[in-house]
């Protein structure tokens, strides 16, 4: 579904990703994790096509995308459920159609009785909601998630990626869930890719998941 | 040293000084047109006197509405032009270095220039007073428009990007909106603009309306009734402003309001 090949990215003089080689298949969902600053946007970026690479090759089988940010990157002026019917009517769907749509994604993601509110009157991990709803409703092949659940509280990070799995398993998406958080990459992907700090990219090993999220534990209290 | 934070006051108290600001007004304008000479300053009876005389003869409704039509139509062009040009400017960068001349010039012309030009050309009537608004009050939109589609939310524009936006899309679901604000502002004030600029050119280049009116009374030394347009021109704003300006800002910001609360 997703292939990079060779990739390199740089900003400036800044190297973000050098010889990078990363395959997702169709229906995966794959975690990225690793410190801040290693080009995790950046490869979920290559993907949606609106950075291109300086040398290799990204290819992607579907630009159906779906996009949840870290903030929920709502329209201020627009309530809930519009701000998911306007990703419909991008898709050429007629004004009337795409509110009923996005009805019933309010209802997918369990925000009833908020369609009509505003982002401002919604509480950060709500807002998440409607952008988790919005990137479904777009009825994405692949799904990119950039740290979306950071800063929410354990048990509303639960509840979104229970959400999150329920829809994306039922729809056949693919997924790849950026995030710092080795935790919550074992919550919810299939696979793991760690990129280092030296900019390489390290397959997890998951047949052990607790020993692994012990592991992590345990090396991040050892750096304290 | 601690910094003391003003306490917010109620609606009704705001009103109140709002209200006792109205009244120092009216008092300071009794006290001096009872120490000053009648030729230079009328008092607030005599105005009200005038002006009943005015709306009794309906002097004032047949100028009033010839300014009203010539104040609307120039503002109606200049805003649009400021708001298109505008737009067309934060988008391309290149048309903005192009008209940058062209805003340099037209924000700082003295509008009086501006009006005498505006008779040269056009002669004595509707259009010169017309074109002198419109042309007054273009470069404060063209510049208000800019500023605001520079400050759309960049992260808005590529979530739009990324879902695939069309560029009508795009611009009726994200840049309209973002622009919003600073055009409700620049309008707000090429409204003021273009009283004083309507008023200017019905003085200087027109044979009607509530301009030449205040320029007659004045030649004639009718001082009640000079003051008398004076309060009409205030009235004639305070209509602009609050049955049309305002209700307008609280429709296309409402969600700021949200936002503040």
């Amino acid at each position: 579904m997703i292939t990079f090949e060779h990739v390199r990215k740089t900003f400036d003089s800044l190297v973000v990703l050098d010889d990078l080689d990363l395959r997702i298949a169709e229906n995966e969902i794959v975690g990225i994790v690793g410190p801040s600053g290693v080009g995790k946007t950046t490869i979920l970026k290559l993907i949606t096509g609106i950075a291109a690479p300086d040398s290799g090759k990204v290819e992607v089988a579907d630009r159906r995308i779906g996009y949840v940010f870290q903030e929920p990157r709502l329209l201020p002026w627009r309530t809930a459920q519009d701000n998911i019917a306007v990703v419909l009517r991008a898709q050429g769907m007629g004004k009337a159609g795409a509110r009923q749509a996005a009805g019933s994604w309010i209802e997918r993601v369990g925000l009833q009785g908020f369609a009509g509110y505003y982002p401002a009157e919604l509480s950060g991990g709500m807002a998440q909601r409607v952008s988790i709803a919005r990137a479904f409703a777009a009825e994405p092949r692949i799904l990119l998630m950039d740290e979306p659940f950071s800063n929410m509280d354990l048990e509303l990070k639960g509840s979104l990626i229970g959400i999150l799995q329920t829809i994306a398993r039922e729809r056949k998406t693919t997924v790849v869930y950026v995030t710092h958080e080795l935790i919550e990459a074992l919550q919810i992907a299939d696979r793991i890719v760690e990129l280092t700090a030296e900019r390489r990219l390290r397959e997890l090993d998951l047949v052990d998941r607790r020993k692994v999220a012990l592991d992590w534990l345990s090396s991040s209290l050892g750096r304290l | 040293m601690a910094k003391t934070v003003p306490s917010p006051v109620s609606k009704r108290t705001r009103y109140v000084y709002a209200a006792l600001g109205a009244v120092f007004i009216i008092v300071v304008w009794q006290i001096l047109s009872m120490v000053t000479d009648p030729i230079n300053m009328a008092s607030p009876v005599a105005t009200v006197k005038a002006l009943g005389h005015l709306a009794a003869s309906r002097t004032l409704w047949s100028q009033l509405l010839i300014t009203l039509r010539r104040l609307v139509i120039g503002l109606a062009i200049g805003a649009v032009l400021g708001l298109a040009l505008g737009v067309l400017a934060g988008l391309q960068p290149r048309a903005r270095s192009f008209f940058e001349p062209i805003r340099w010039v037209g924000m700082t012309m003295p509008a009086v220039v501006l009006a005498v030009l505006a008779l040269l050309w056009l002669g004595l009537g509707n259009g010169p007073v017309t074109f002198l608004v419109a042309l007054i009050v273009m470069p404060g939109m063209y510049v208000n428009t800019v500023a605001g589609i520079l400050a759309v939310d960049s992260r808005l524009l590529e979530m739009g990007r990324i879902y695939h936006f069309p560029r009508r899309l795009l611009f009726a679901e994200v840049y309209l909106p973002g622009i919003a604000s600073p055009v409700m502002a620049g309008l707000t004030l090429a409204t003021g603009i273009a009283v004083r600029a309507v008023v200017l050119g019905e003085v200087l280049a027109a044979m009607s309306g509530i301009g030449h009116a205040f320029s007659r009374a004045e030649s004639f030394l009718n001082t009640p009734e000079v003051f008398a347009w004076v309060v009409v021109l205030l009235a004639l704003m305070a209509l602009l402003e609050f049955g049309a300006l305002r209700p307008l800002k609280r429709r296309v910001t409402r969600w700021q309001k949200l936002k503040e609360g």
